[in-house]
């Protein structure tokens, strides 16, 4: 009679308790300062992800962001390996036709970095020149795309993370590092060991949003997704968010 | 071996020389078979569905001069390094045989992708060495250790026999090696060296940590650029397969002429 007992009040017990959170896994390449991130203690850090969390938390899910190299994020996607990416993806007419996108949660414009000394203060400067950036990066595509329609004539090199080609910019193999002006800003005047050695020369006027990546059938995720982002707009979580990670 | 006999009716013992195990591949051979299939499925991609693979095919050439440059300058270093590192690890001087085998050591110790990045970037910050440079540099130098390896391998396979001979004909210590012993040790030595050289090939693709436009950095750009991730590094694979073939093919020519001593009868 008691086991009997028992065993209704913990029927009614769980039924009763809230529903665990649904979790979706989140990439995000933490080579991009100061969007994406590794803190001291390994952890997936930045406005990006911190960003997603906040939105995954006002959907009533729970965001498992995690480290996933730039160079296969997009195929790791469509082979079910996450559920979102939230890594500073540019909206592309290119990448719409493959993967669905949320609702813009920043814009962003691409900056040229160059060291102290350097003459380049314009586009035009660029001719002749090597300009380096992470592969299949918007600032790549740009630059690339200033040199079939413009002429622009400047030599572009890939890295497979930002952080490789400012050093190598700092050695003095190559001349400037093309990428998004947030990104630039950080190596230029906050990052130890580079900012004494460089300068942004300047920052371009295609304007370029950031959103949240997802597979085209995740109809039912995305429209949580951009629920929770208009909430995140609406609570000033975003404003706090941008005055932790971007301050200025 | 015949059932020979002599004048007598006695049998004859023929002696003959080579491997212990028959080389004798007979008519089915491997390599026409996968390099005829290879060719021919990356044309008819190309024809079935010119877009992408065609247009992959075009994204690539220069990637391809880069690779088999770099392959090719490398195993020009690697080879004379090993054959100096194996002869240290069997010099009778002390202080050579310790740098050899420390040489040797060191470098089996420490992963590729490493040794490139330590030279390109740690090195790079105090004097200046070119992507290619630090490329060839790190491939010649890894591979160097493991051919010295092989070299020492193959020396040692050769007979004491031919060393007294040679020593009490009046040959001196280095004229026995390299007129007697090394010529020996060459059948030995040829197979895994060009094992390793086939190695040496498809590891030229960790240059592209570096920044070196190899093939598969080409691959990986035009990947990131159009999303085709699998048609894209399909091609790149029978790409390498291609020239891997071809640099197997160039290996086995260079086994055979360096085994006609031993095909007599």
């Amino acid at each position: 009679m008691s086991k009997h007992f028992l065993f209704a009040l913990l029927a009614v017990l769980f039924s009763v308790l809230p529903a665990r959170a649904e979790t979706i896994v989140v990439a995000a390449d933490a080579t991009w300062p100061p969007f994406e991130m590794l803190d001291e203690n390994k952890q997936v850090a930045g406005y990006g992800p911190d960003y997603i969390r906040a939105v995954a938390r006002e959907a009533g899910m729970e965001a498992d962001v995690r480290n996933v190299a730039w160079d296969g994020i997009f195929s790791a996607l469509g082979a079910n390996q996450c559920d979102v990416i939230a890594s500073s993806v540019t909206v592309t007419p290119e990448r719409q036709l493959t993967m669905a996108f949320t609702t813009p949660y920043f814009e962003n414009y691409q900056a040229l970095v160059v060291l102290k000394d350097s003459p380049v203060e314009k586009l035009a400067d660029l001719k002749d020149k090597t300009v380096g950036g992470q592969i299949g990066t918007t600032g790549i595509l740009y630059t690339q795309r200033l040199n079939d329609t413009q002429g622009l004539g400047a030599k572009v090199k890939t890295y497979d993370e930002v952080g490789l080609a400012m050093e190598d910019m700092k050695n003095g193999r190559i001349d400037a590092v093309m990428c998004d002006d947030r990104v630039a800003k950080f190596y230029a005047e906050r990052k130890e060991g580079y900012a004494e050695h460089m300068r942004v020369a300047f920052i371009t006027d295609e304007v370029e949003y950031f959103a949240f990546a997802l597979r085209k059938q995740d109809t039912e995720l995305l429209d949580k997704l951009n629920a929770g982002i208009a909430a995140v707009k609406d609570k000033g979580i975003e404003a706090q968010l941008q005055a932790k990670w971007l301050d200025d | 071996m015949t059932d020979e006999k002599d004048p007598q009716g006695t049998p004859k013992i023929i002696v003959t020389e080579g491997p212990a195990v028959s080389n004798d591949r007979g008519s089915l051979n491997a390599w026409p078979i996968v390099f005829v299939a290879s060719v021919l499925i990356l044309i008819a991609m190309c024809l079935w569905r010119p877009d992408p693979y065609w247009k992959i095919m075009q994204f690539v050439p220069d990637g391809l001069l880069i690779t088999f440059g770099i392959t090719i300058i490398s195993i020009c270093i690697a080879v004379p390094l090993g054959l100096i590192t194996g002869l240290g690890k069997l010099a009778r001087n002390p202080v050579i045989n310790l740098i050899a085998s420390m040489y040797v050591e060191v470098i089996r110790g420490i992963p590729l992708l490493m040794q490139l990045f330590y030279i390109y970037y740690a090195l790079g910050s105090l004097l200046k060495v070119s992507p290619m440079v630090a490329a060839v540099t790190a491939l010649s130098v890894c591979y160097g250790a493991y051919m010295g390896e092989v070299f020492r391998a193959g020396i040692l396979a050769v007979p004491k026999g031919q060393t007294e001979a040679a020593r009490s004909l009046g040959f001196d210590r280095f004229q026995t090696m390299f007129t007697v012993v090394l010529p020996q040790a060459l059948r030995t030595i040829v197979p895994p060296v060009g094992n390793e050289c086939i190695a040496l090939l498809k590891d030229t693709s960790l240059v592209s940590i570096i920044a070196v436009a190899d093939l598969l950095r080409r691959g990986r750009e035009y990947a990131s650029q159009t999303f085709e991730y699998f048609e894209t590094y399909t091609v790149i694979a029978l790409v390498y397969l291609i020239i891997t073939l071809l640099l197997s093919k160039g290996l086995s020519h260079v086994e055979g002429r360096l085994s006609r001593y031993d095909r007599r009868r």
